[in-house]
């Protein structure tokens, strides 16, 4: 049970400083977990805490970061989105067929695949939002119908999307590997929303008590709805980036299973399914905790089930800690 | 097994006379006692009526006995048997049945699935539907129900459903009910009905708490009476045989005496001398209902009520007056756009205001502080600040980021304009008492960001212990004076009607009957307004107040 879902983030005396990180580890029991795992992995393998290995962290982790921000706005504000694994795969392809089949910039590239995510989310922020549907069975349906799309659009799989495409996955800024500022960016801006714009409370309240939040005076349909329209843009900008990466798209795997990743690392951020509770720091442990979990496990030749396994148990363990734990801790 | 059922009523008409006996019930929440040192006794064949305004402690009490909280001091003794303490099973073991105002039956189940939820009829495994039947029919027929066993209860008219569970607690064959307000969702006629079945269950044997605010089911059904103020007993006496003129006299006259009433305002309304002296410059005289109505509504019409026309002169206090069921909240929440109207005026000063969404009814000046506090109120996981300040947020912020700063200054002095305790801004809502979480909603409306011309409170005090009402009522009557806000509140307390208000509007079914002030405004006065306009309608009140839908 979060009490205080927000503190003022201005902090500047060193004091207040190790005081805030204190509360942050008794607020965030993972970033302890966190902590230990990468001390276990890295006494394992000898090779954790390894630039390269950090980087290839950092550039995994990126995609889910990018997406579970959003989609933690989206929890908090008491909807949910399950089509993301879908509008990723759509958002790869839709990019990359404009910049290798037909030959525009990446830039026109990026906005085509944003573009498309930012659709595939209208239509689940008006039937969630302005019609009242459960959330959980639309974006359901959404996750079939935009696969069944994206293989129909593009049945063949896609490759060769030529070097300036490349760009978005590959590039560094500074060193840093494009879509890792990328991710950073998403990742401050949405604690800035959250913590400081007057819509980040509206979150809260209508993930609280949309009745009450109504009664105020808030507009309880535009905030969900605009947040549905960027998870579905987050999640093609994602599949974008991945497309990058590995300069190919296939309609019928592309991000298949993604939904349930990001949605872990929501949970595992401490971001309540029942809505009103959540951090961004939270969602960044958990994104950190998935992407430090599976490159340990990958380095220490750990088969793909055990890893899926590995994940699931975090998962449910996680929920039974936040069950069990305050009581205890109190 | 038509046997085994008369067998049953045999037995409890025979059996020994059943006892509820209470002593010393007491329970705390938060600090705040909800009943304090409570004594009841109801023997067998006897309908023990129980009074009190809200908040006096009657669920509270109700609950205790159900099972559903566990009482912090006293007993409860059923049947002879004495418990510290019951869990709901225990209390349903031990023969309490209680019929709550929602009622607790299922829809989509028959009737007699209905009646033996949870005891079953079985054979080899399987639902013996014919015996459970046969034996629903003995019930129905011994409650004098008109329904079929076989019926589906969410095809049954409110009366009917309500029979069905009497059935229920008598198929486990209780020995003491309590209803809880049993005609508040029922038509005059199904009244009478329902008070003949109270009457034939009391010759059967039982023991009765009956929870009503009618005075004439009191005078009609109850043997005894005990009326619940703060918690305490406030009154008890036998009735039968008193006239309602006596029952008024004595329920308000012993009241007075027996509680010096330490919760009533400093100005004794509606003395003009009083209010006078209490203001602090003597500017703001007694306002003139007359000149001028800051609220103006004419003919508002909506489902379930209407057409109400009333006037809130600027720096008044309204108060609707009824009983639930009689349309006051409605009338509050159609005036707040919370529901659509469908015909009518109302102003706000000269503006014509029309609101399609709460939302709109703000812009326009017009706040409602809702009754249900925990479901339409408060944002009980968030903290202090972000509840007062919630709709401020938006004005009070600079460039589209918060200004932090303004928003702790401003929620400072709501929360000593308020008197908030403990003034913490973090602190989330859920950790204050019921007072002061009614002190957050209420601050929401009245900070300087936010104009409020009009503000409408239902239930103002509901839940909130002695001291923080008064707090409540000095805020709101400081908001009318120094602000000349015009306040309009629907309260079913007679006493909160005659503390609080200039002017009072008595409501039943949903149209205003009465108007009460100056010298006439009293609480004898009230309740018996309220007796007299509780005329049986032939409209279903319930049915058209199921569409208490979300937005």
């Amino acid at each position: 049970m979060t009490t205080t879902t927000v503190d003022s983030p201005l902090r500047t005396n060193p004091r207040a400083l190790a005081s805030g990180s204190l509360t942050a580890v008794r607020r965030h029991p993972l970033v302890v977990v966190l902590v230990a795992m990468v001390l276990v992995f890295q006494l394992s393998t000898g090779s954790f805490v390894d630039t390269a290995n950090l980087r290839g962290i950092a550039t995994d982790a990126a995609t889910i970061a990018i997406v579970a921000v959003p989609l933690a706005l989206l929890v908090i504000s008491g909807y949910l989105d399950l089509s993301v694994g879908s509008t990723l795969a759509l958002g790869g392809l839709v990019g990359g067929w404009l910049a290798g089949q037909q030959g525009q910039s990446p830039v026109v590239a990026v906005l085509g695949a944003l573009a498309a995510g930012a659709a595939v989310g209208a239509v689940n922020g008006v039937l969630c939002c302005y019609l009242g549907l459960s959330a959980f069975i639309v974006t359901l349906g959404m996750l079939t119908a935009v696969r069944g799309l994206a293989q129909q659009l593009f049945p063949l799989p896609l490759s060769d999307f030529g070097t300036g495409f490349a760009w978005l996955g590959g590039a560094r800024i500074a060193g840093i590997a494009a879509p890792v500022v990328i991710a950073a960016l998403v990742l401050a801006a949405g604690a800035l929303f959250l913590a400081l714009t007057p819509a980040g409370r509206h979150v809260f309240a209508i993930g609280v008590n949309r009745e009450a939040a109504y009664l105020s005076g808030i507009n309880i349909r535009r905030t969900p709805f605009a947040l549905f329209v960027l998870t579905g843009a987050a999640a093609a900008l994602a599949g974008a980036i991945r497309a990058s990466v590995l300069d190919s798209a296939v309609a019928g795997t592309s991000g298949a299973g993604f939904e349930l990743t990001v949605l872990t690392a929501v949970l595992l951020g401490g971001v309540a399914l029942t809505g009103g509770t959540g951090s961004i720091f939270g969602v960044l442990l958990g994104v950190l905790f998935l992407g430090c979990l599976q490159n340990g496990l990958t380095l220490l030749s750990v088969p793909t089930f055990w890893q899926l396994m590995a994940q699931g148990v975090a998962l449910v363990a996680g929920a039974a800690l936040a069950y069990f734990g305050p009581k205890a801790t109190r | 097994m038509t046997a085994k059922t008369s067998a049953t009523a045999t037995a409890t008409a025979t059996s020994p006379p059943t006892n509820l006996l209470i002593r010393g019930l007491t329970k705390s929440f938060g600090g705040v006692k909800a009943l304090d040192d409570v004594d009841l006794t109801v023997p067998a064949g006897q309908v023990h009526a129980l009074l009190g305004h809200n908040g006096a402690g009657k669920s509270t009490l109700i609950k205790c006995l159900g099972g559903a909280f566990p009482p912090d001091a006293g007993t409860i003794e059923v049947d002879g048997v004495e418990f510290a303490r019951l869990s709901p099973r225990q209390s349903i073991a031990a023969g309490v049945a209680i019929i709550f105002q929602t009622l607790s039956v299922v829809d989509s189940l028959t009737v007699a699935e209905n009646i033996f939820l949870g005891q079953e009829w079985t054979r080899y495994g399987t639902v013996d539907r014919r015996a459970q039947e046969t034996l629903a029919a003995g019930l129905l027929e011994r409650v004098a129900a008109s329904c079929s066993p076989r019926d589906r209860v969410g095809e049954l008219p409110m009366r009917q459903r309500q029979l069905v569970e009497i059935a229920k607690a008598l198929s486990r064959s209780a020995s003491v009910l309590v209803l809880d307000e049993p005609t508040a969702a029922l038509s005059g006629t199904e009244s009478d009905a329902l008070a003949e079945r109270v009457e034939d269950l009391r010759t059967q044997g039982l023991a009765i708490v009956y929870v009503t605010h009618l005075l004439s089911e009191v005078e009609r059904l109850a043997d005894a009476v005990t009326v619940l103020r703060d918690g305490r007993v406030d009154f008890h006496s036998p009735v039968s045989g008193h006239s309602r003129k006596q029952l008024v006299d004595t329920i308000v006259g012993q009241g007075r005496a027996a509680t010096p009433r330490p919760n009533r305002l400093l100005q004794p309304k509606p003395a003009a001398e009083g209010r006078a002296t209490a203001l602090p410059d003597g500017t703001h005289p007694e306002p003139d209902p007359r000149s001028a109505p800051l609220l103006a509504v004419d003919g508002l019409t909506g489902p379930g009520f209407g057409p109400v026309g009333l006037d809130v002169a600027g720096g008044e206090i309204v108060g609707l007056y009824g009983l639930i069921g009689s349309g006051r909240t409605r009338i509050l929440e159609t005036l707040f756009g919370r529901r659509r109207r469908s015909g009518g005026t109302v102003r706000v000063g000269d503006r014509p205001v029309a609101p399609a969404r709460p939302a709109e009814a703000l812009a326009a000046g017009i706040a409602l502080v809702p009754a249900d506090r925990r479901g339409q109120g408060l944002f009980a996981t968030l903290s202090a600040q972000d509840n007062v300040l919630l709709p401020a947020v938006r004005p009070l912020a600079r460039g589209g980021l918060r200004s932090l700063r303004a928003e702790r200054r401003t929620f400072d002095a709501l929360a000593s304009a308020v008197g908030l305790r403990p003034a913490r801004p973090k602190l989330p809502a859920a950790a204050f008492s019921g007072g002061n979480q009614q002190k957050l909603v209420l601050g929401r409306w009245i900070n300087e960001a936010r104009g409020t011309d009009v503000l409408l409170l239902d239930e103002p005090t509901q839940g909130v212990d002695v001291g923080a009402r008064q707090e409540i009522y000095q805020v709101v009557e400081g908001l009318a004076a120094e602000r000349g806000t015009a306040v309009l509140f629907a309260s079913s307390d007679p006493e909160e009607i005659v503390a609080l208000a200039h002017r009072c509007l008595i409501v039943a079914h949903g149209r205003v009957v009465a108007e009460l002030s100056g010298t006439e405004l009293t609480e004898e006065a009230l309740l018996s307004a309220v007796h007299d306009t509780h005329t049986p309608a032939d409209s279903d009140p319930v049915g058209s107040g199921t569409a208490e839908g979300a937005p």
